[in-house]
Parts: C-alpha cells; sequence; structure tokens
C-alpha cells in the first residue's frame, strides 16, 4: 500500500515537473499560484495547526517577503531566486521581532496580537515611502519568468510539506502538539513551551516570505493593498481548518479543493467567494473542526503522517 | 541531612481570597509525605505555587537549598521536581508512548528505553501505540504517573492519585510509590482517601483555610481534635 | 491645546468604553472573543443610514431600533453557532467568531455596496471657552455615558443583571444556585451586540460607513478590555477613557498613520506588561 502511494506521488511529481512544456500560459499560471497557496498554508498549519496559537495575520510574512525581494530587485538589482530567499530570511526576522513579544501571551491573546499586524504594516510601508513607493505601490523592471517562477514555487511547497514531515514525526513536532493540548502540562513536563512556539514560528514564517519575494516577481508590481490583503489570510485560514489543521497533507488537500474551486466559480464573484469561505470556516468549526483528513483519521484509525 | 524542600511562610492570594495562608514545611528525602484537609483548604494552590504554575505572593520555596520560588515551571521541572494533576492532563491525541517521549530528555534512545520500561512497571506495554485519549481513566491515571518518572526526579507531587481509580490499580500505585522511596525519593501526595493517606505516608500535613492546621504521624493526626474539627464541622 | 486635547480624548473614550462593555460582557460570561463585535457595530451604523435615508428618522432617535435590532441578531448568533463551541478550546471560538464577521462583513457588501455612505445630520461645533468640540461627538459622548450608565444600572440592580454578573465568575456556581447558564449567555451576546449597534449608531453621523468600517473597532476594543483587565467591567470603561486620551494625545506627536500603530503597539506593550490587563482582571 505504501510503496504504491510513493510511486503514485513520483508519477505526480514527474507530471508536475514536466507540465510547462506541454501546459498553456493559463496553465502554468493556475499551477504557479496552486503551489503558491500550498505553501502559505501549509506554512500557516506549522504554527496554528501544530501548536493551535491561531496566527491571524500569517500574510504580513507574505508582504514582508514581497517588499523585501521587491526592494532588492528594484532598488538594488538583484536576480530574483536570491532576493526571493532574502525575502524569506526578512520574514523570518519579522517573525522574530513580532513572535518574540506575542508569542509569551496565552493563545487566545496571541490571536488579538496578531489580529492588528496587517495595519502596522500598511502604517510602515506608508512611513517608508521613499523605499516601498507607499501607496503608489512599487514597480519591478518587467520580466517574462512565469515558468521559472512555477518550478520556484513548486519547490518552495514542496520543501515546506516536506519539512512539516520531518516535524510532525519528530519529538520536536511531538512537543509543539503539546502545546496545542495541554499547555500547562507540557510546561510541567519540562518544555520551554515559549522557545518551541518561537521556532514554529520562526519556520512557519519562511515560505510566506519566500513565496512573497516570488509572486512580487511574478507581479512585476508590489502595492499595500495587494500583499496585505485579509483575504488572503482568511483563505489560508480556510484552507487548512477544510483539509485537515495539524496534518500533513491536509492543507494541500484543503489549496487544492478550495483554490481549484476559488478560480473556477467564485473569483468571479468576490463578496461572494469571501461569504462562502466565512460560511465554510463557521462550518468547519462547528461540525467538522479537524477537517477533512482530521474526520477520516478518526474514523479509519490512521497514522499521523496523513 | 538537610531538608529537600522547604516552604518557608507561602501566601498566595487571589483577589480577596488568601488560599495559603503563610505555610511553612520542610520535607525530608526518602520520605512519603501526605497533605489532607477539606475542600478549599489550599493544597492545590500550594502544589502551584512550589511547581512555578502560580507565583506565590509572600515567603520563599527552596528545593535543595536553592530557592525556587519565582521560576517558571518548565525550570522547576528541570530542578528534579515532577508533578500530575487533579484532573488528568495527558495528551490526548498523543500515544501513550508519545506521552513519556515528548518529557525533555536528552538522548531518544535512553528515552525510548526507558519509556518502555516504564510502561512495562505499570504493565501498559500493549497499550503504548494507543491515543492516549482512548485509554480509560485509570490507564490515564497510570500513564500520567509514569511520566512524571520519566526524568527520574528527586521529588514527586501527586495530586490526588487515588481518585477515580479501582482497587486492584490502586495498590499497584501505591506499591510503586513505595518502591519510589526506597530508591530515596521524596513523594508529596495530596489525597482525600484517607485510608491512602493513612496506609501510605509517613507524615501527613493538614490544611485549614489555607493555613497549616497540623503535621505529624498518621495515627496522631487521626486523632488531633482540631483535624477532625476542621472535617466534621463545628 | 491640551486642554482640548485631553477632553476630546475624553468625549472619544466614552464611545469606546461603551463599544468595550459590550464586547467585556461577552468575554466575561463566556469567554468567548467575538471577533464579530466590530461588524456587529456597522449593521448598527448601516440601520441608521438606512433609516434617515428612506424615513428621514433622526439618527439619535434611530438607537431605539438599532440596539434592540441587534440584541436580537445578537441573540441568534449565540443561540445557533456560539452556543456550540463555548465548551471548546478558546480558539474554537475565536475561529468561528472569525467566521461570522466574514460572513456578516460580505453579506454587507453584497446588500449595502461598498460605496461609502454617510449620514449628513449635525455639522459644527460647540464652543466653550477657548475650546471647541464636534456636536455629533458632544452628543455621541452624552448618549455614550447614558447607555453605559443604564447597562450597569442593569448588571448592579437587576436580578437579571447580577445574574449575569454570577455567570461572569463561576459558571458552576451559578447553575448550582439554579441560574440558566444558556439563557444568560444569549442575554450577554444580546447586551453586547445592543452596545456595539449603539456604538454604530452614533458613530453614523461622524465617519464614512461602509462595510469595513467594524474592524477598527473590534481591535479598539479589545484593546480596551486588555487595558481594563478581562472580566472587568467597570475597569472596561477606564480602558476606555484611557484609550481616547492617548489617541488623542499622541496625534499631537505622532503623524495619522502612525497613530494606527500606536493602539497595536500598546496592546502588544500591555498584554507583555500585565497579561491580566492594567486593573484586576481574569485572564
Amino acid at each position: 500500500m505504501k510503496r504504491g502511494l510513493l510511486a503514485a506521488f513520483c508519477v505526480l511529481l514527474l507530471g508536475l515537473a514536466v507540465y510547462p512544456m506541454a501546459g498553456t500560459g493559463y496553465g502554468i499560471r493556475f499551477m504557479l499560484q496552486l503551489f503558491m497557496w500550498i505553501a502559505l498554508a501549509q506554512s500557516w498549519n506549522l504554527i496554528s495547526g501544530l501548536t493551535g496559537y491561531v496566527s491571524f495575520g500569517h500574510i504580513a510574512f507574505f508582504g514582508m517577503g514581497a517588499y523585501t525581494a521587491g526592494i532588492l530587485i528594484a532598488k538594488l538589482g538583484w536576480p530574483w531566486l536570491l532576493a526571493s530567499l532574502a525575502g524569506g530570511v526578512g520574514a523570518m526576522v519579522l517573525a522574530l521581532v513580532i513572535g518574540w513579544p506575542c508569542l509569551r501571551l496565552k493563545g487566545p491573546y496571541f490571536a488579538i496580537s496578531m489580529l492588528g499586524l496587517n495595519e502596522v504594516l500598511r502604517v510602515a510601508v506608508s512611513y517608508f515611502e521613499g523605499l516601498t513607493g507607499g501607496g503608489s505601490g512599487l514597480s519591478l523592471p518587467a520580466l517574462y519568468a512565469s515558468v521559472a517562477i512555477y518550478y520556484s514555487m513548486g519547490l518552495v511547497a514542496l520543501a515546506v510539506t516536506a519539512l512539516t514531515y520531518v516535524i510532525v514525526t519528530s519529538r520536536f513536532g511531538l512537543r509543539l502538539m503539546t502545546i496545542r493540548e495541554d499547555e500547562i502540562a507540557a510546561e510541567a513536563m519540562g518544555i520551554n513551551t515559549f522557545r518551541y512556539k518561537l521556532y514554529a514560528f520562526l519556520l512557519s514564517a519562511v515560505g510566506p516570505g519566500i513565496v512573497g519575494g516570488l509572486a512580487a516577481r511574478d507581479q512585476s508590481y508590489i502595492e499595500p493593498i495587494s500583499v496585505f490583503p485579509l483575504i488572503m489570510t482568511i483563505t489560508m485560514i480556510v484552507m487548512v481548518l477544510f483539509g485537515g489543521k495539524g496534518t500533513i497533507w491536509g492543507p494541500v488537500l484543503g489549496a487544492v479543493l478550495l483554490f481549484t474551486l476559488q478560480e473556477m466559480i467564485w473569483a468571479r464573484f468576490i463578496y461572494v467567494h469571501q461569504l462562502l469561505f466565512g460560511a465554510i470556516i463557521v462550518t468547519v468549526v462547528l461540525f467538522m473542526p479537524r477537517g477533512i483528513l482530521g474526520v477520516l483519521q478518526q474514523k479509519y484509525n490512521l497514522p499521523r503522517t496523513i | 541531612m538537610p531538608p529537600i524542600l522547604e516552604v518557608d511562610g507561602v501566601l498566595k492570594r487571589f483577589g480577596g481570597v488568601t488560599a495559603v495562608d503563610r505555610v511553612s514545611l520542610s520535607l525530608e528525602a526518602r520520605h512519603i509525605y501526605g497533605l489532607i484537609g477539606p475542600n478549599g483548604s489550599g493544597k492545590t494552590t500550594l502544589f502551584n505555587c512550589i511547581t512555578g504554575v502560580e507565583q506565590r505572593d509572600e515567603g520563599e520555596i527552596r528545593f535543595k537549598g536553592r530557592r525556587i520560588d519565582g521560576l517558571k515551571p518548565h525550570q522547576i521541572f528541570h530542578e528534579g521536581i515532577g508533578r500530575t494533576f487533579q484532573i488528568i492532563r495527558v495528551f490526548p491525541e498523543l500515544t501513550a508512548l508519545e506521552n513519556l517521549l515528548v518529557v525533555t530528555t536528552t538522548d531518544y534512545a535512553q528515552a525510548r528505553a526507558r519509556a518502555e520500561e516504564l510502561l512495562r512497571f505499570v504493565k501498559l506495554e500493549g497499550l503504548a501505540g494507543e491515543y492516549a485519549g482512548n485509554l480509560s481513566y485509570g490507564q490515564q491515571k497510570l500513564v500520567e504517573f509514569i511520566r512524571v518518572l520519566m526524568t527520574d526526579p528527586e521529588l514527586i507531587l501527586l495530586d490526588e492519585p487515588a481518585a477515580g481509580v479501582n482497587r486492584t490499580l490502586l495498590n499497584d500505585l501505591l506499591d510503586a510509590v513505595r518502591q519510589l522511596r526506597d530508591r530515596g525519593k521524596t513523594v508529596l501526595l495530596v489525597e482525600h482517601d484517607m485510608k491512602v493517606v493513612m496506609g501510605l505516608c509517613e507524615t501527613v500535613f493538614v490544611l485549614d483555610h489555607g493555613e497549616k492546621l497540623a503535621e505529624g504521624p498518621p495515627g496522631v493526626i487521626q486523632t488531633d481534635e482540631r483535624v477532625i474539627e476542621a472535617y466534621f464541622g463545628r | 491645546m491640551l486642554g482640548q486635547v485631553v477632553i476630546s480624548g475624553l468625549l472619544a473614550g466614552a464611545l469606546y468604553a461603551m463599544v468595550a462593555l459590550g464586547l467585556g460582557l461577552i468575554f466575561g460570561v463566556m469567554r468567548v472573543l467575538n471577533v464579530s463585535h466590530g461588524p456587529l457595530l456597522m449593521l448598527g451604523a448601516y440601520t441608521t443610514f438606512w433609516l434617515f435615508q428612506w424615513l428621514g428618522l433622526n439618527p439619535y432617535l434611530s438607537l431605539l431600533v438599532s440596539m434592540p435590532l441587534l440584541f436580537l441578531v445578537g441573540m441568534a448568533l449565540q443561540r445557533l453557532f456560539v452556543r456550540r463551541v463555548v465548551d471548546a478550546p478558546e480558539l474554537s471560538s475565536l475561529l468561528l467568531t472569525f467566521g461570522v464577521s466574514i460572513a456578516i462583513v460580505n453579506l454587507a457588501q453584497l446588500a449595502f455596496t461598498a460605496d461609502l455612505r454617510s449620514v449628513e445630520y449635525l455639522t459644527g461645533s460647540f464652543v466653550w471657552g477657548p475650546f471647541a468640540f464636534s456636536k455629533s461627538r458632544v452628543i455621541a459622548c452624552a448618549f455614550a455615558i447614558v447607555i453605559t450608565t443604564g447597562a450597569f444600572l442593569f448588571l448592579r440592580r437587576t436580578r437579571l443583571g447580577k445574574a449575569v454578573r454570577a455567570v461572569s465568575q463561576s459558571r458552576e456556581v451559578a447553575q448550582v444556585c439554579g441560574i440558566d447558564v444558556g439563557r444568560i449567555h444569549m442575554l450577554a451576546f444580546g447586551i453586547g451586540s445592543a452596545l456595539a449597534a449603539a456604538g454604530g449608531s452614533l458613530v453614523a453621523v461622524m465617519v464614512a460607513i461602509q462595510p469595513e468600517m467594524g474592524q477598527v473597532y473590534t481591535f479598539k476594543s479589545f484593546l480596551v478590555i486588555v487595558l481594563g483587565g478581562a472580566g472587568n467591567y467597570p475597569g472596561a470603561l477606564l480602558g476606555g477613557l484611557l484609550l481616547g486620551l492617548i489617541e488623542q494625545l499622541s496625534s499631537l506627536f505622532l503623524t495619522t498613520q502612525v497613530n494606527e500603530a500606536v493602539a497595536y503597539i500598546l496592546l502588544v506593550l500591555v498584554l507583555l506588561v500585565r497579561p491580566t490587563g492594567l486593573l484586576k482582571g481574569r485572564a
């Protein structure tokens, strides 16, 4: 059974690898964005799914990565791949700055503190207008690199999923989960919950940071509204909740299902689309808090590596 | 031999209520102590102060001569104090084995070996791969008990270990506690079940309304008038 | 100059206090962080707008409509959704109310469109010695004080109010005393929503009305609760006034944009230094 799944997975990867040669421009962009969402959802899962500390402002790391990379590309002429990686580093630094004070707070208070994060960053962007272009946005020199970005995004999605796998099957991951289960007991067992939360938080920021940089390159233009929108945080959250938070493949499943639906049906009716996401969140929390994979896991007693 | 734990005039207030009112205790190594008192007498609060879950307002707590008041729970754990909780706090979505493995230890192989040994100790080795949330109440209690022992702490605080446990299991538990004492550990347990306390503990402290009422061997405490009054009313 | 700023701060603070009290009630009674508090305020504002638009109803009279209306909406939300997660980990209720808030905001977008609306009712200022305060601000403050006083009288003097306070302190004990905790939860959510609606109606004459207007009030209400101490109802008043003051004072030194960040940084600072709030609260 396991060997069969592994083989199927390899075939899938191979298919994805050669797809750009056969795919249409639209198809490549679709997949590229899907990879981006997988990376985002998977990253959100690392902090919120595993430790239970809901990060409402996670898109801030995406925006941070976008601006870091954007500035490096536009003002300093960095090659975009390197700039994107630097975006990941920038996002990690932001995570450290935010996480250091905020992760000391208990769950709900942490969530509150993250709610305002977006606003602060938007303010910061306008404040440093010279660097960021403020409200009018930042333009990058034009470049058509969809295929290269396709592969980059794909690699990040793969990397974050692999990282999740490694974490979930390690003692580090177990300890993260104890924070979610019972933080007081975790502390009593000698787990320095603050430090573990911080590590998870930092790791969860890298993916969005890099992906933000890649997205900036892809769009050749960044403005505050496009990189700090609440809808992106909402989307990340819905994807993970729907697919199954705390699982490895849940975020992937959620991303694939919801992004596909989004592109095909809802993107044209933006408010209906957001409304539906809100409704999905409510429904999942009430009836299916562990998401699709979580429910399957419980029902069929599947291992945690799902 | 200096006392292993000294609670020195500890006071803890919650709003207008003084939960622990200048309590002083002294625990020697290789000894089993009991902490009893009517509901609301401050027993769990005292536990919480010792283990850092609550911060005392006044007084000092010294472990092996070093002050530990003010330390965070995970730091106190590393000093060598382990505790269980009144309401079971196993990690339900982790297996029994994983519940033991998360405890901070250094070597993974060593930790695994020790975890399996402890599971055998309480005859739960067959359930090692079962999610702790699916275990019975008594089994969960045992898991919580051996989890405390993973790092071989010198002082072990047990919060109502007998609650809800059937007789057979209880005897195994009590034997385990005696074995710990024989190995040089110190055990302090909060307990309501008087038979357990009288049969197991060598010294008993009695709390009432946050104050230490009496201290002594079980036989003496049983006949102490103040203790009887505290339990059965004035 | 300073006097003007201080009094402006207190005027704004009274409004914050009233709205935050609503949030505080819900949190105190149910331990639920109602992320949809802001959107409820927004609905109150729209109620006032539409009544003004269609019937020419005096915005301040519309309080008589918006408050009961949102009271019922709040009770319905509690009964249908929030009730099921009151016992779940706190993150569940957080995510739930987050989902509800998205739903409410987008329903408003669909129903009312994102066009900015306003209620042109009261302009000009009251002049008092060297000070000048916009009329709508002063009247809003007056109403806020009246409504908040009413809320406190309810909590202190009526049996139902005492039941609410009892449940805030200990659900188990309240149950043992024969209090129908489920009903109290609904009531608290209803009152909380009504207070948010009152805030919405009062600001409707002062700010641009659009579906997303409530978000900032959600956040500020959280901030006030944290400042005043969770579960500490009088604390919410102080917290509100404090926030109003700090905002006005910092506007003297900082640009308006940075001013928005002040609330946020303040929140983080307070949460770090005194997680239970500046006054005694229950974490």
